[in-house]
């Protein structure tokens, strides 16, 4: 017997995996802040072309610092998550600060990103909406005894970034810090109870900002991974509504970043599966276009089924006027 | 009453309407925006080593400068207004439509069906019949999320967006398989399109009869998408359907309360914003190409959302803010020629006027409350609301 | 009832208000005020709404800042900036809303900006927690989550909040609007201990049975400024209202005598939400008043009567028609008129004007609505310009904002437009809530004016004595059930006991 393409599709499922979750866990610190994030795509976008510079300059002799492997390429993630926090900046300041309308303001994130990727790829690249392909990244790791699995379904962990890794137990440290500590705790009740924080002393717009900041870290991170380690090249368009499914993710995770492990797994499966098309024969009865729709799909059916059981920051989204403004 | 001092006329007939009230404001808010983006434009202008001056001086000229770089951004501008009206109506009803995306490239498929197909139809008759294939196609995909939002609550933004996904995948579909080019045999074809449509279903041109070069491509959709804003204009201010929709986008519970049913004016504003959504592609469809392209231009649906806010919604203000967007793209050739500047510029300046806008508006109408909240209290005598924005009156007011 | 209190507290002045003056925009709200609080004390601070009694304890809780006049705490003139700094000086407030996170625990709560360090130790945290509350004699579950308690150990977790916090002067905001009487007594104990422990306690009121119950001193406010200052043994619930409204003020009206006639609403087994099996009847010319402490369903009663939430069983009956399951729109046509308990979020829409305000709800009707569903503007502009004549609603202009009007106006045209379309039922929920002793006196009198046309009214209110004033019929409202029946004349204490669901000799009346 051989699941060798099982395995392999777990294995880009693990890749889809990274991108959700840690673009998830952004939105999840945003949202637990008060502030809706559906400027999450932009921010990814801004990370993917930062993401795959940064790893080219870094790593490259010729008009770098020439840091090669894998230094080069872990400063492209590093410089992706600065500057998805920078320009995360903007949402903060446009709905912390002046109180713009959360939708409003996510909605012209993700519109003005498109704009900002294709100006720095014209300084970065030389051409506005790709990179050269075949961009430095950082090695594959095979996971000792997971990688040896019968039947081929060692073949998930053959080939993994070690930023995989990182996403893998991340919840660990996401948790810790929203539920045992000062910061955590500080942070949750912005989200959900403004005034109640601000009556006991604490300012909500730092929080609020860190929160969303943070979370511009995260999606930025994301977009540089996505860049960096799995296309290894920026190209317009490549995150694919991600940071939308991601959203998705975060909404059937009930914003608890343990909850949001399986909802990212669940959503990375659904799209790792267009990828796999080769390896299963029933897929291919069904034009390659349907099979690509399949994502989104999944994503429609799972927020139409679960988004009235879940229960998001009361505070997400509504206006806070009070507080130092 | 016992605590009336002054005595005050009850009614002001001269008291300026709602919409009116804050029209100052806005356009102040405008003009600030407009202000922060030409000085952060000049700024990076610098930066590059060019003279402000030079281009925008270039991007007027291309312009304003004479009839067919005029005709060059109404042509622009035509999907441009569809587009953001499909926003608008969706927004007045406080939902999000950020499928016009999707909407729109499934009109096209829709439109070039019915070219394709009812071309035994004569004279323009063909032509409206692709219109209006188009409109019900984008009505069609905008009633899903519209339905999922009512029945399930599933959020319009995400769902929208996950349909623009559907949406590509789906002409892609149609274009390589039942709308294919028939000529071809059934082998490689690397133009993939559909067959070009009888010339009867062809926009006719209106550039030439006021001396604009055939180039610009400036057709009869151009005014029609202005009486489009007006009748848009028209529904949401003189209509039931409108006057519901924006008590429901400002109040969707004193709307339930009153009778109104949320769910029905929600699918209905989906359905409205999906038939101006089906009218966006129809400019390139059946005004330029005449064909349906795998590479068709895309993101007209997102533009549309910025435009839509550059217009503060308005369908009047929408005309203006997309004859606004027309000549910054026409400004992409401008500086292409005329200075050493990418092209991108453009779309850096559009992104902070964007960005200007929606907070200068945002400041605006804030002000506007607060002015209103005066004037409030000096008509009464004695304010009986405590304090504005009590603390803890916020606090509980979550529901 | 204990008046030993004031005897207690020291001669110096633990706060002095030095003409405080705080004007928002077109409103003084604090008129050059000067009041003294001396340790050891509870003093109340009484007047109607917007008499300025909440903005004065703002201004001393550092939430606004003053416009003119300043503050000495202990002898020292302070500038409190924010919450923060009150907080240091010793200052604690309970809003009148209770400002709690509910998901969090009691401890979270408390705790929350007091942290003991970056990382928190449950266990130690809420041992500390539960030491405080025992060493007040509070009855409180530390680890509880703030969701699941009453609203009187919510209020336990506010007072807490300000104790954890080192607060010596504790300002407590309309703090038994929300409470059950015997919540009351239980909170009361907890003042007068806090007192003899030297806590000085600020109590903000308009009930004055209360206040002559549990204040040392009383001050009272009107239009934002001080118009006299007493002690409870010195004065009389009649001199108090009189110094709080400027006049002489009228407890009771005149009900209308009205020959009842046959049920025009008849709610049998309601269920849905907080409703388990609420039976209640109304009659033509009846004004019947549900009691209740808030929260025991009267938000949900009024909803499915208005057809706004889905129902589990049970029917609503309006004039032999079962209402049950019918759309909002049929039940108002139906004849039934509502004023919402939440003015901005059900009656009014607030950004558009008032003429459009005026006719929501009739917008499909003749002659509003002319063909292919195009709207007469014309005829809804002179819909509001009548209504508002006829109900006195002070305002510019139809064109602005209901936004722009203030709440008794607000009210006034809601009850315009709910009753001109001369409905068989009038379903009012807290109908004056928030609203000035003018504005309340006329919503009165419309409902009245009901009640004398014939007409069936629903009155849901948390207010005692509004429900004295207007009702035939008292039945009280205790978790989703009426619990009881009484007369209009029945004592307020037996009536109290029914809120509380304890009727076991409560006989129906």
């Amino acid at each position: 017997m051989d699941l060798g393409d099982l395995g392999a599709a777990f294995g880009i499922t693990l890749t889809y995996f990274t991108i959700i979750y840690l673009t998830g866990l952004g939105g999840l610190f945003s949202e637990r802040s008060g502030i809706v994030n559906i400027g999450l795509e932009g921010m990814m976008i801004i990370g993917t072309v930062t993401g795959s510079f940064g790893a080219a300059y870094f790593t490259n002799d010729v008009g770098g610092t020439g840091w090669g492997v894998p230094w080069g390429p872990v400063m492209g993630l590093v410089l992706g998550m600065i500057a998805g926090a920078l320009f995360a900046g903007i949402h903060a300041l446009a709905t912390v600060t002046f109180r713009v309308d959360h939708i409003v303001s996510g909605v012209v994130i993700n519109l003005v990103a498109i704009g900002i990727a294709r100006f720095l790829s014209t300084i970065f690249f030389g051409q506005a909406t790709q990179s050269d392909s075949g961009q430095p990244h950082m090695n594959a790791i095979a996971l000792p005894l997971l990688s040896d699995l019968p039947f081929g379904l060692g073949r998930a962990f053959e080939h993994l970034s070690p930023m995989v890794l990182v996403a893998v137990v991340l919840w660990i440290p996401a948790t810790y810090a929203l539920y045992r500590t000062r910061w955590g705790l500080r942070l949750r009740s912005c989200g959900e109870n403004p005034e109640a924080t601000a009556s006991l002393g604490v300012r909500v717009a730092p929080l609020r900002y860190q929160g969303v900041m943070l979370s511009g870290a995260l999606a930025g991170l994301s977009g540089a991974f996505l860049a960096v380690e799995v296309n290894l090249s920026w190209n317009e368009g490549q995150t694919q509504g991600l940071g939308f499914i991601a959203l998705a993710a975060l909404i059937l995770s009930n914003w608890s970043p343990v909850r949001l492990v399986f909802a990212a797994l669940i959503f990375g499966f659904a799209a790792a599966i267009p990828l796999r098309l080769d390896d299963a024969p029933v897929l291919r009865l069904i034009p390659d276009e349907f099979i690509r729709m399949i994502p989104y799909v999944v994503t429609i059916v799972v927020l139409a089924g679960f988004v009235g059981r879940v229960r998001p920051p009361a505070a997400a989204g509504r206006a806070y006027e009070g507080g130092g403004g | 009453m016992a605590t009336s001092g002054a005595t005050m006329p009850t009614v002001d007939e001269r008291g300026r309407p709602a919409w009116l009230e804050g029209l100052g404001g806005q356009l102040l808010a405008l003009l600030a925006a407009m202000g922060i983006a030409l000085l952060a434009g000049s700024l990076i202008t610098i930066a590059y080593g060019e003279s402000p001056l030079t281009v925008f001086g270039a991007i007027a000229e291309f312009s304003f400068g004479d009839i067919t770089g005029f005709g060059y951004v109404l042509a622009n501008a035509t999907p441009l207004i569809f587009s953001a009206l499909a926003v608008a109506v969706c927004f007045k009803g406080g939902m999000f439509n950020i499928g016009v995306e999707g909407q729109y490239i499934v009109g096209m498929m829709t439109a070039a069906w019915g070219a394709l197909a009812l071309d035994f139809l004569p004279g323009p008759l063909l032509m409206f019949a692709a219109i209006g294939c188009g409109m019900l196609g984008g009505m069609a995909f905008a009633a899903v999320p519209g339905v999922l939002k009512v029945k399930t609550g599933a959020h319009e933004v995400v769902t929208t967006i996950m349909m623009n996904g559907i949406a590509v995948s789906l002409v892609a579909w149609a274009i390589a398989g039942p709308l294919r080019y028939a000529d071809t045999g059934g082998g490689f074809n690397v133009n993939l399109r559909t067959d070009p449509f009888a010339d009867n279903a062809r926009i006719p041109d209106l550039g030439h009869l006021i001396g604009v070069g055939p180039s610009a491509n400036l057709t009869w959709l151009f005014p029609a998408a202005v009486v489009t804003a007006i009748v848009v204009w028209f529904i949401l201010r003189r209509m039931r359907l409108g006057y519901e929709a924006r008590a429901v986008g400002a109040s969707a519970g004193t709307a339930q309360a009153a009778g109104i049913s949320i769910g029905g004016v929600q699918i209905k504003l989906f359905v409205l914003s999906g038939a101006l959504a089906g009218l966006v592609g129809m400019q390139q469809l059946l005004g330029d190409k005449n064909f349906l392209p795998l590479g068709y231009e895309a993101v007209l649906g997102f533009t549309g959302i910025a435009v839509a806010f550059l217009g503060q919604n308005n369908p009047i203000g929408i005309i203006f803010a997309a004859i606004l967007w027309g000549a910054l793209a026409r400004g992409e050739t401008a500086i292409q020629i005329e200075t050493e500047l990418p092209r991108e510029f453009i779309i850096i300046l559009q992104g902070i006027l964007i960005i200007s806008v929606v907070v200068t508006y945002q400041m605006a109408k804030r002000r506007l409350f607060a002015r209103q909240l005066q004037r409030a209290a000096a008509v009464e005598d004695l304010a009986d609301a405590e304090a504005p924005g009590d603390v803890a009156a916020i606090a509980r007011d979550d529901r | 009832m204990e008046t030993t209190g004031a005897g207690r507290a020291s001669a110096s002045p633990l706060v002095v208000f030095e003409g405080i003056t705080k004007r928002f925009p077109g409103v003084v709200a604090n008129d050059d005020v000067s009041l003294e609080l001396r340790a050891g004390e509870v003093h109340a601070l009484i007047g109607e709404n917007g008499a300025g009694k909440s903005t004065l304890m703002h201004v001393l809780y550092g939430l606004y800042p003053p416009d003119a006049g300043r503050i000495l705490v202990r002898g020292g003139s302070e500038r409190i900036a924010s919450a923060r700094d009150a907080i240091a000086l010793g200052i604690g407030m309970v809003h009148q809303h209770f400002v709690l996170v509910d998901p969090f625990t009691v401890t979270e709560n408390i705790i929350l900006g007091m942290e003991a360090g970056e990382i928190i130790d449950v266990e130690e945290e809420q041992a500390e927690v539960g030491a405080l509350a025992d060493s007040y004699g509070f009855q409180i579950d530390p680890s509880a989550v703030v969701e699941d308690l009453s609203v009187g150990e919510e209020q336990r977790v506010e007072i807490l909040k300000a104790l954890y916090r080192g607060a010596e002067i504790l300002i407590l905001d309309e703090p038994t609007a929300v409470l059950t009487p015997a919540e009351i007594d239980d909170l009361f104990g907890n003042l007068r201990r806090l007192r003899d422990d030297g806590k000085t306690i600020v109590f903000i009121s308009h009930k004055l049975d209360e206040v002559l119950e549990i204040a040392d001193r009383i001050t009272v406010l009107r239009r934002g400024a001080v118009v006299g200052e007493t002690t409870p043994s010195a004065t009389s619930k009649a001199q108090l209202a009189e110094m709080m409204v400027g006049r002489p003020v009228l407890f009771r009206l005149e009900k209308p005598q009205v020959e009842l006639g046959p049920p025009t609403l008849e709610i049998r087994e309601l269920r849905g939400g907080r409703l388990q099996g609420l039976s209640l009847e109304v009659r033509a010319g009846e004004i019947v008043g549900v009691a209740g402490v808030e929260g025991n369903g009267q938000r949900d009663l009024a909803d499915a009567i208005m057809g706004l939430r889905p129902l589990d069983g049970g029917s609503i009956v309006l004039d032999g028609a079962d209402l049950a399951g019918r759309s909002t729109r049929q039940i108002r046509n139906a004849g039934v008129g509502f004023v919402s308990e939440d003015r901005h979020g059900q009656g009014l829409v607030l950004d558009m004007s008032l003429w459009e305000n005026a006719v929501l709800g009739r917008q499909d009707d003749h002659p509003f609505s002319i063909r292919f569903g195009v709207l007469a503007i014309r005829a809804m502009k002179e819909l509001a310009r009548r209504l508002i004549e006829l109900f006195d609603v002070r305002t510019r202009s139809i064109e602005t904002t209901a936004r722009t009007l203030s709440g008794g106006n607000q009210q006034k045209l809601i009850l315009a437009r709910e009753l001109d379309t001369d409905p068989k039922l009038l379903l009012a929920a807290q109908p004056t809530r928030g609203l000035d002793v003018g504005a309340i006196e006329f919503v009165w009198h419309q409902i009245l004016d009901q009640k004398a046309a014939g007409k069936a009214v629903l009155l849901i209110s948390a207010e005692l004595d509004e429900i004295y004033a207007l009702s035939d019929r008292i039945v009280t409202l205790y978790e989703g059930r009426i619990t009881a029946e009484y007369p209009p004349d029945a004592p307020p204490e037996e009536v109290g006991r029914g809120m509380l669901g304890d009727v076991a000799e409560a006989a129906t009346g």
